[in-house]
C-alpha cells in the first residue's frame, strides 16, 4: 500500500493489538536513513510514541475527519 | 523484543485487578439485599432499600471499575503517567470499598454517623483520584478527543462527588436542602458528565481496537463530552436561578446527544470486521439498545413531565440506564481487559523466549457467554419487577446476585489461570536458563 506522503505506510486499522506496534518496529527497521513511514489508526499509539521517542525516531500526528490518526515517522 | 518495550511501564497487574475482582462483590449484595427486602423495594426510588441498591451498583460497581480501569489504561490512551499508580490503587481502593458499604449501610439503617463517614471516604477517595490523574493529563496537550473527554470526565466526577457529599451530609445534619432536585442533578453528572462522557472517551479506543469497527467521526467526537458538560452546566445553573423550563431543555438535549453517540456505536458495529458475535459485543449490543430505550424515556419526560410522573417510571428509566446500559457496558470491556492485560503480563514475563497462552486459555468466551445469559435472566426479571413485585422482586434479586456472582467466578479464574500460566513460564525460564 503506498500514500502521496511515502510509499511505506502500515494501514492497522482493522488490526487487534499488538500487531500495529509490531508491523510498526518491523517496517521501521526495514527503511534507510532519511526515509520515512505511515502509520494509520483509529487511535493515538502512546505507548508507541514513547519508544520512538526513546529511540529517536521523529513523528509528526494527523487526525482526520473520518477518525484515522496518520502518524509519519521518520527513520 | 522491541514489541515488549511499550508495556514496560505499564502498572503491575495488582493495581487494576483489585477493583476488577472486588466491584462483583457489589452487585452480589445488591442481589442479597433484593432476595431479603424483596417488594418494598419496587415502592419508590427514595426507598432507603433502593437507595443502598443504586449506589452498591453505581458507586461499588461502576465507580471501582472505571477508577481501576483507568489506573490502568491512562498511559496507553492519554500518554499520562500517574506518579505512584500502586500506591493509589492501595489506598483508593481501601477509601472506594469502605465508602461504599458504609453509603449503603448509611441509606439502609437509616444511620447518619455512616452516611457522615461514608461521605467523608467517598468525598477524601474522588479527590486524591481527581488531583492524581489531574496532575498526570495537566500536562498532556488534548491531542484526541479521548484525551478532551477524560478531562472533562474529571469535572464530572468532581460535580457528581461534590452534590453526593453535600447530600449525604445534609441527610445526616437534618441540613434543609431541596434533595429531590439535587438528586436528579446529582444523578445527570454522575450518569452523564461523568460515567457517559468517559464511556465516550473509552469507547473511542476500545469499540475499534477490540471490534475491529471504523473509527468514530472525528468531529463529533470532538464536541460530544463539550456539549454534555456544558448541558450539565446549564442545569446546574437553571436548578440554581429555578428555572424548571431549562431544566427540561438541559434534559431533553443530554437525551439527544446520548441517542446520537449510541446510534453513532450502533452503526460503526454493524461495520465491524470481525464476524463472530463475543461476549463482548453482545453486552454492549445490550447496553446500546437498554440506553437508547432509557434515554427515549429522558427525551419524553423532558417534552411532557407529566410522565415522570407514572407509576413505575423513574425505576424503570433507572434499571434500563444502571442495569441495562452502563452495567452491560462495563462488564463488556472487563472481560476484553482481564484477559488482554493477563496475556500482556505473560507476555512480558516470558521474555519473549516463552510465548503466552492465547487470550481464549485465560478466559474463555463460553465462560462469558453463560454469565451474559444469567445476567439477562437478571435484568428481565428486574425490569417485570416493576409491574409484578410480589411476585418478581426476589427472583430478581438472587438472579442479580448470581449474575454478580457469576461476573466475579469467571475474572477469579482468569488470574488464576493467570497465575498457574505465570509459574509455568517461570519454570520453563529457569529450565532454559
Amino acid at each position: 500500500m503506498s500514500h502521496p506522503k511515502t510509499p511505506h505506510v502500515v494501514d492497522a486499522r482493522f488490526m487487534e493489538p499488538p500487531d500495529p506496534f509490531v508491523h510498526t518496529m518491523e517496517m521501521l527497521d526495514t527503511l534507510q536513513p532519511g526515509e520515512t513511514m505511515l502509520l494509520l489508526l483509529y487511535r493515538e499509539p502512546h505507548p508507541l510514541y514513547k519508544v520512538l521517542r526513546q529511540n529517536g525516531h521523529a513523528y509528526q500526528t494527523e487526525l482526520l475527519a473520518d477518525g484515522t490518526f496518520e502518524i509519519l515517522i521518520s527513520r | 523484543m522491541s514489541a515488549l518495550l511499550s508495556f514496560e511501564n505499564a502498572p503491575p497487574f495488582a493495581a487494576p485487578l483489585r477493583f476488577f475482582l472486588s466491584a462483583p462483590l457489589f452487585v452480589v449484595l445488591a442481589g442479597l439485599l433484593l432476595l431479603v427486602d424483596g417488594p418494598s423495594l419496587f415502592a419508590s426510588r427514595w426507598m432507603p432499600g433502593t437507595l443502598a441498591i443504586t449506589h452498591l451498583l453505581t458507586v461499588g460497581f461502576m465507580l471501582q471499575v472505571m477508577l481501576g480501569a483507568l489506573i490502568q489504561i491512562l498511559p496507553v490512551v492519554a500518554g499520562a503517567n500517574l506518579a505512584q499508580p500502586q500506591r493509589l490503587a492501595v489506598v483508593l481502593h481501601a477509601g472506594l470499598t469502605l465508602g461504599t458499604l458504609a453509603l449503603a449501610g448509611g441509606f439502609y439503617l437509616g444511620a447518619p454517623a455512616l452516611l457522615s463517614t461514608a461521605a467523608i471516604l467517598l468525598g477524601l477517595s474522588a479527590l486524591l483520584f481527581v488531583l492524581a490523574t489531574g496532575r498526570a493529563l495537566l500536562g498532556v496537550p488534548s491531542t484526541s478527543p479521548t484525551i478532551r473527554g477524560l478531562k472533562l470526565a474529571l469535572l464530572g466526577l468532581s460535580a457528581v462527588v461534590a452534590l453526593g457529599v453535600a447530600m449525604a451530609l445534609a441527610i445526616a445534619g437534618g441540613w434543609a436542602l431541596p434533595l429531590a432536585r439535587l438528586a436528579d442533578l446529582h444523578a445527570a453528572w454522575g450518569l452523564g458528565g461523568w460515567a457517559g462522557v468517559l464511556l465516550a472517551a473509552m469507547a473511542y479506543v476500545v469499540v475499534p481496537m477490540f471490534q475491529l469497527t471504523p473509527g468514530y467521526p472525528a468531529r463529533p467526537s470532538w464536541w460530544f463530552p463539550v456539549l454534555i458538560s456544558a448541558l450539565l452546566l446549564l442545569w446546574s445553573v437553571a436548578l440554581v436561578a429555578d428555572l424548571p423550563w431549562l431544566i427540561r431543555l438541559s434534559e431533553g438535549g443530554l437525551a439527544l446527544a446520548g441517542l446520537a453517540f449510541a446510534g453513532l456505536t450502533g452503526r460503526l458495529q454493524g461495520q465491524r470486521r470481525r464476524a463472530r458475535a463475543d461476549a463482548t459485543y453482545r453486552y454492549w449490543q445490550l447496553g446500546l439498545g437498554c440506553s437508547q430505550l432509557a434515554l427515549l424515556m429522558l427525551l419524553t419526560a423532558s417534552l411532557w413531565p407529566a410522565v415522570a410522573e407514572l407509576a413505575g417510571w423513574s425505576l424503570i428509566f433507572g434499571i434500563l440506564l444502571i442495569a441495562g446500559g452502563f452495567m452491560p457496558f462495563i462488564i463488556g470491556m472487563l472481560y476484553k481487559i482481564v484477559p488482554f492485560l493477563a496475556w500482556m503480563h505473560l507476555q512480558n514475563q516470558g521474555q519473549a523466549r516463552i510465548p503466552a497462552p492465547h487470550m481464549n486459555r485465560i478466559l474463555a468466551d463460553a465462560d462469558m457467554q453463560k454469565q451474559l445469559r444469567v445476567y439477562l435472566a437478571a435484568l428481565f426479571l428486574l425490569l417485570a419487577a416493576v409491574f409484578f413485585p410480589d411476585w418478581l422482586a426476589r427472583p430478581a434479586g438472587l438472579l442479580l446476585a448470581l449474575a454478580g456472582g457469576g461476573l466475579g467466578y469467571n475474572l477469579g479464574a482468569a488470574f488464576r489461570r493467570y497465575c498457574r500460566y505465570g509459574a509455568e513460564i517461570a519454570s520453563k525460564l529457569a529450565a532454559i536458563g
